[in-house]
């Protein structure tokens, strides 16, 4: 299990775990995915493999004052949120956004398309989350899907992580939809 | 806000978030993202960006803010968003919502959120699942 403190810092949009980054920055780089697939792949086969495969379990150490700082750059106002003093202090609801896993993908997992974008989040809060609370956040492959347009076939990739607190309780799921083109 | 005071189709107060780049920077420093594309407009204009660029989850943030300004003390349930365009840091975006169900039993409204930026172009969609008093 690593570090909590060292890893507060594995943010989705700067970090680099695999070269991926977030806003519309390449994603290519470094991975732990596998070889390129030759051919036109076959994304049933890659979700009927992939899709809840579970490969990622990393520590976060939620700090009080980035969670106020966090909510005042967001222009909050709701004093839960910026009031350290409040009964019922907590973080932002979408403050679990920012950690990110060690590994984007799993090991072996087959590079479908390339570049790599950032194509959105979605945040579920289950419970409040606490100044020093140390979080776990566990990774899967959440689904794999593709979306054909204008600019043609677009492959979505949907890391899950599902964090929860000292007690085991769920806190907050996290997908990240990871926008790839299918063109070679 | 309670539950009873609202009506699908109701809109909320429209907001204009600061995205300057003291705050950016702020976000940054909270999240531990501090890297050029979202810190220095030149760097980031290098990268091929319009300049300097709003993280997303920091936008994600924004629309949250706004539904607390619309309704103290409610719980946001879900926040679903997508990033279709960077916002550019140190512009004048602007945040809009509506409310498109409402479910009596569990006192929760779905809200459609977007931010506009200074074009009037929609930069980031989302949708919320609220929980009112």
């Amino acid at each position: 299990m690593a570090n909590a403190e060292s890893n507060v810092d594995n943010n989705v949009e700067g970090q680099n775990v695999e070269g991926q980054n977030a806003d519309g920055q390449n994603a290519e780089g470094p991975s732990a995915e596998g070889p390129s697939a030759e051919g036109p792949v076959d994304i049933d086969a890659v979700k009927r493999d992939w899709v809840g495969h579970k490969f990622d379990s990393t520590q976060f150490r939620v700090h009080g004052d980035r969670m106020l700082a966090w909510a005042e750059a967001c222009g909050e106002t709701d004093p839960r949120f910026t009031d350290a003093d409040h009964p019922d202090f907590q973080a932002h609801p979408t403050y679990t956004a920012q950690f990110g896993a060690k590994q984007l993908f799993p090991k072996g997992f087959p590079k479908l398309g390339r570049g790599g974008f950032d194509a959105g989040k979605a945040v579920e809060v289950h419970q409040p989350v606490h100044a020093g609370e140390t979080l776990t956040g566990e990774s899967e492959i959440h689904d794999i899907y593709t979306k054909t347009g204008r600019s043609g076939t677009m492959i979505f990739i949907v890391h899950r992580m599902t964090f929860s607190n000292e007690a085991g309780e769920p806190v907050s799921t996290v997908d990240w939809r990871i926008m790839r083109s299918a063109k070679d | 806000m309670r539950y009873e005071d609202v009506e699908l189709g109701d809109d909320l107060p429209e907001t204009e978030p600061d995205v300057s780049m003291a705050r950016v920077l702020q976000f940054c420093g909270s999240a531990k993202m501090n890297f050029p594309r979202f810190n220095d407009h030149e760097a980031a204009r290098k990268e091929g960006l319009p300049g300097a660029i709003v993280p997303g989850i920091m936008s994600q943030g924004l629309l949250a803010s706004m539904i607390h300004h619309w309704a103290p003390g409610a719980r946001i349930v879900k926040l679903d968003t997508v990033f279709r365009t960077p916002i550019v840091v140190d512009t004048h975006p602007r945040c809009v919502g509506a409310i498109t169900d409402t479910d009596d039993e569990q006192r929760r409204v779905e809200v459609d959120l977007t931010i506009m930026n200074d074009a009037g172009n929609t930069s980031v969609l989302g949708t919320a699942l609220v929980e009112l008093d």
